[in-house]
């Protein structure tokens, strides 16, 4: 009888989500945010010469925490089987500084908001979406992360701000490129954007 | 030990091995379904390329635009490149396999595409050369806790609008707490100068508008527009906009108390009151975006689905 029992229970891991799983995307994401928030608030790097060092660390931080390759593979969908590899690679490099040197200086404006981090929800197997509150003095922004599970950890590989997820919002802006131009010319435009050409 | 536990303990591990068996096949098994149907029926990629749910109105407005040719394209994109990958397999890092949790966002008709942009460029302008520079100024002399307070108090004035449609869309608490917190809010935050109902009742505001009530009743965007001052917006949701300051006291105050003069320098200082405290948000907008007019078009579309989504629930 205990046999079954313990039967039943292996089969029930297999279909439910492991419990023992729940939080580590959560605190995975929330980690890194801190270690951002403490790159931001420390006291030593507030001189308007250390920028460049916060921005160094910060970059450093962000390398570990997103999944570029991921994040730049579910922007171009099907489009990225188009792409060959160095290409691919070429984009991903791109990309990334794209939305760092954007997003870097956004951060950078960081004064005091309140960050809180809410509820995890399961979106696949290998995803889930961690969600979190920034409170700013004219209302709260909803930031939600989505993650993916690679080699046992935990990176985001997209980012939903007010309902609008970063790697939709890029797709639909290179779809009207892709659609009659060979991806080369994507490239050329990033070049030209992040101002390596 | 006795011989008895002994055996007992031997019959156990016998049993082990065939139920660690039957989970290693359990835990594999589908994830090898998976990879297996992807290669034998390409036509499971076919129907995750289809247009999602979206709106009945724009699903049915945008077959009559271009957009059709663009999916013909993408089909034989994908056709080709089965073939490709049943013949010389690319390593799975190298391939984008569509993701059920992916949507893709459904797209809105845009035919006054030309004119939109014009609007786009012209609010752009508006934005740069005149409410920036004004609300810069405006923020440098007065101070934030007084910006703080007039927001507030424009904001509770849209609070009618709020309770209203949180009851067109059924959700009767909401509408409830809002209304509470509109009462508390006017009398004890002073005409909504601060939101006392926050801090000591725990009622948050209860977003909801016009457009969204419409749009959670079925009705879906039409058209594209992008209004003067107002930006992003769409035959329903200018709908809505024109309904929400209907019921907004702040226009029959002005209608009934103030001239043409008064009333829009009103108006004025509620949108650079707002804009003070967004000094920066346009500017990164533009910088991340390749082309900001499809950015801010297709982040519109998303951000008013979430906000239809949420009111069906």
């Amino acid at each position: 009888m205990k046999n079954h029992l313990v039967f039943v229970a292996l089969i029930l891991c297999q279909i439910v989500p492991c419990p023992a799983l729940a939080g580590v995307p959560l605190d995975t994401v929330k980690g890194n945010v801190d270690k951002v928030l403490d790159v931001l608030r420390d006291p030593s790097l507030k001189a308007e010469s250390a920028k460049k060092i916060k921005k160094d660390k910060i970059m450093a931080i962000a390398d570990k925490m997103f999944d570029f390759t991921e994040l730049s593979k579910r922007t171009l969908a099907q489009h990225w089987n188009k792409l060959n590899a160095a290409q691919q690679k070429e984009f991903v490099d791109l990309y990334t500084s794209l939305l760092s040197d954007t997003y870097a200086d956004k951060i950078l404006q960081y004064t005091d908001e309140k960050i809180v981090f809410g509820k995890e929800v399961q979106l696949t197997e290998k995803t889930v979406e961690v969600q979190s509150t920034v409170m700013r003095k004219n209302g709260d922004v909803p930031i939600y992360y989505r993650v993916i599970q690679e080699d046992g950890s935990w990176r985001i590989y997209d980012v939903v701000i007010e309902g609008v997820s970063l790697i939709n919002n890029y797709r639909a802006q290179f779809r009207e490129i892709l659609a009659n131009k060979p991806p080369e010319s994507l490239l050329e435009t990033l070049r030209k954007k992040v101002g390596k050409s | 030990m006795s011989a008895h536990e002994e055996a007992a303990k031997k019959d156990k591990m016998v049993n082990l091995i065939p139920i660690s068996i039957l989970t290693a096949v359990l835990a594999l098994y589908p994830a090898s379904l998976r990879a297996d149907t992807f290669l034998i029926n390409p036509d499971m990629r076919k129907a995750q390329l289809a247009v999602p749910d979206a709106n009945m109105v724009s699903q049915m407005l945008l077959s009559f635009t271009a957009p059709g040719a663009e999916m013909q394209i993408l089909l034989t994109q994908y056709n080709e490149t089965e073939e490709k990958m049943i013949v010389k397999p690319v390593p799975a890092e190298k391939t984008y396999v569509p993701d059920e949790s992916e949507k893709e966002t459904p797209q809105i008709f845009d035919p006054l595409a030309p004119v939109n942009k014009i609007m786009f460029h012209v609010n752009d302008k508006l934005y740069f050369w005149v409410l920036k520079p004004v609300a810069q100024g405006y923020s440098f002399v007065v101070p934030e806790l007084v910006r703080i307070g007039f927001g507030n108090a424009y904001d509770n004035l849209r609070s009618p609008a709020r309770i209203a449609n949180n009851l067109l869309q059924l959700r009767l608490k909401r509408s409830g707490n809002e209304f509470i917190r509109f009462l508390f809010n006017s009398v004890v935050g002073v005409g909504g100068l601060g939101d006392a109902s926050k801090g000591l009742l725990g009622i948050e505001k209860q977003e909801a508008d016009f457009g969204q009530t419409l749009g959670s009743y079925g009705l879906g965007h039409g058209l594209y527009l992008v209004l003067p001052i107002f930006g992003p917006s769409s035959v329903r949701d200018g709908v809505g906009l024109a309904g929400d300051t209907f019921m907004n006291p702040m226009i029959y105050v002005s209608y009934f108390y103030l001239n043409f003069w008064e009333g829009a320098a009103l108006y004025t200082h509620e949108k650079v009151n707002d804009t003070s405290f967004r000094i920066g948000d346009y500017e990164a907008f533009k910088q991340a975006a390749i082309d900001p007019y499809v950015s801010m078009r297709d982040a519109f579309v998303q951000y008013r689905l979430k906000k239809v989504e949420e009111a069906r629930h």
